[in-house]
């Protein structure tokens, strides 16, 4: 049984107009439910982690740019200004990813004005269920970053503990935390925008 | 036996796709670290698996023989983009535990496979009756495999954020059971207990 040159073509081109029509349906009717989530995902982290904050207020483009500049690796999504009830300032969220074992660790990092992490919360990840995905699980891990002085270093981060068998997964948390250092030292706190 | 009904339950035991026909490996071995990710995407595997098998079914006589396997993928790859979609809008929760295990039903050879193997020689509702078997049989194996590497691999099994069952305090897990040699080791366990299964109902019947 062999089939004419135009009915194959005519039948790929039916399967994939069909297949494309129902995808495009339903991308429209989940996109707005899956951005809506996502946003509120990241208000969700961003009170999480500072907990004191009424509102955040994106920083503006210049900013932002500056602050991609000074990290290495590490992909800064936003950054927000934290005020408090009165609309005083009161310290930053950063919306950053670095990368683990299995692709960027997506996370949110409150520090205060002095620079404090004040929490820090992983938004999604792909690690290794069960060895990776423990940068999460267990909570010591990410508590150990909030015993950081304000003005940690580099250094100061990597004599942190790393969970074994998460190495990698465990340096991509760390990353996250000196690219928020790095940002604060170098970008907020010079702006001169903490009063 | 009603036709249907021994190709139901021929997925689940004497053609099971994974212990018998030993296919959709890799997803399996990556996946089954956890519970409750494994539950879910069996579900996943199921949905998908009855409705492109329904679906080429229907059409098994205008699907011409030379282009079937790109038509069938792409049946495939957007009952797949519909469930990833879903998953995420309506259940958040459920879609962070799985993550990228979902859009990877795409490349699971099961699915490909009984499109190829089965759905588009038969009718619909033999199809449907291959895709609940083989999903279910896929699912079945899949949990347990997970349930003991995740019971004995972390030390407890968690199910919808509860502790289900925990091992004693001074049991150290071996990493070991939550990387691959260790799910590769106790699936060849499962294979074995499954076969001496298998051949045992096959000596009942025979006597």
């Amino acid at each position: 049984m062999k089939s004419s040159p135009l009915r194959l073509i005519v039948s790929v081109l039916v399967t994939c107009v069909i297949a494309a029509a129902s995808l495009a349906a339903t991308y429209s009717v989940t996109a707005p439910l899956i951005a809506a989530q996502d946003k509120a995902a990241e208000v969700d982290a961003l009170k999480t982690v500072l907990p004191e904050a009424v509102s955040f207020e994106p920083v503006d483009a210049a900013t932002l740019k500056d602050a991609e500049a000074v990290v290495s690796d590490e992909k800064v999504d936003a950054v927000y200004r934290a005020l408090d009830g009165s609309s005083v300032p009161i310290g930053w969220g950063i919306k950053v990813a670095s990368r683990g074992y299995g692709g960027y660790i997506n996370m949110v990092l409150g520090l205060d004005s002095d620079g404090k992490v004040t929490g820090l919360t992983i938004l999604s990840m792909n690690e290794t269920p069960g060895l990776g995905s423990r940068v999460k699980s267990e909570p010591w891990f990410l508590g150990q970053f909030l015993k950081l002085k304000p003005g940690y270093t580099e250094k100061d981060v990597k004599s942190l503990d790393t969970i074994s068998g998460a190495t990698k997964s465990s340096r991509g948390v760390r990353n996250s935390v000196i690219a928020a250092g790095l940002i604060y030292e170098k970008v907020l706190k010079q702006a001169g925008e903490i009063r | 036996m009603k036709a249907w009904l021994k190709v139901f339950k021929d997925g689940l035991s004497i053609e099971n796709p994974l212990t018998v026909l030993m296919i959709g490996l890799c997803a399996t071995l990556a996946v089954s670290t956890q519970v409750q990710g494994s539950v879910f995407m069996g579900i996943a595997v199921i949905f998908v698996l009855v409705m492109s098998n329904a679906l080429i079914a229907m059409f098994r006589k205008l699907i011409p023989n030379e282009v079937r396997i790109p038509i069938f993928i792409v049946i495939i790859a957007s009952f797949v983009t519909v469930v990833d979609l879903f998953m995420k809008a309506f259940f958040p929760p459920i879609y962070a535990v799985l993550g990228i295990w979902i859009p990877l039903i795409v490349v699971n050879c099961i699915i490909l496979g009984r499109a190829e193997g089965f759905a588009y020689h038969n009718t619909v509702w033999l199809s449907v009756a291959d895709g609940l078997g083989m999903g279910l049989g896929y699912t079945t194996v899949l949990v347990g495999l997970a349930f003991i590497r995740e019971l004995f691999g972390s030390g407890k099994v968690d199910l919808f954020g509860a502790t289900i069952l925990r091992m004693p305090g001074a049991y150290e897990p071996p990493t070991i059971l939550m990387l691959f040699p260790g799910a590769f080791i106790i699936f060849g366990f499962i294979i074995a207990f499954t076969r001496w299964l298998n051949q045992r109902s096959a000596t009942r019947k025979g006597a």
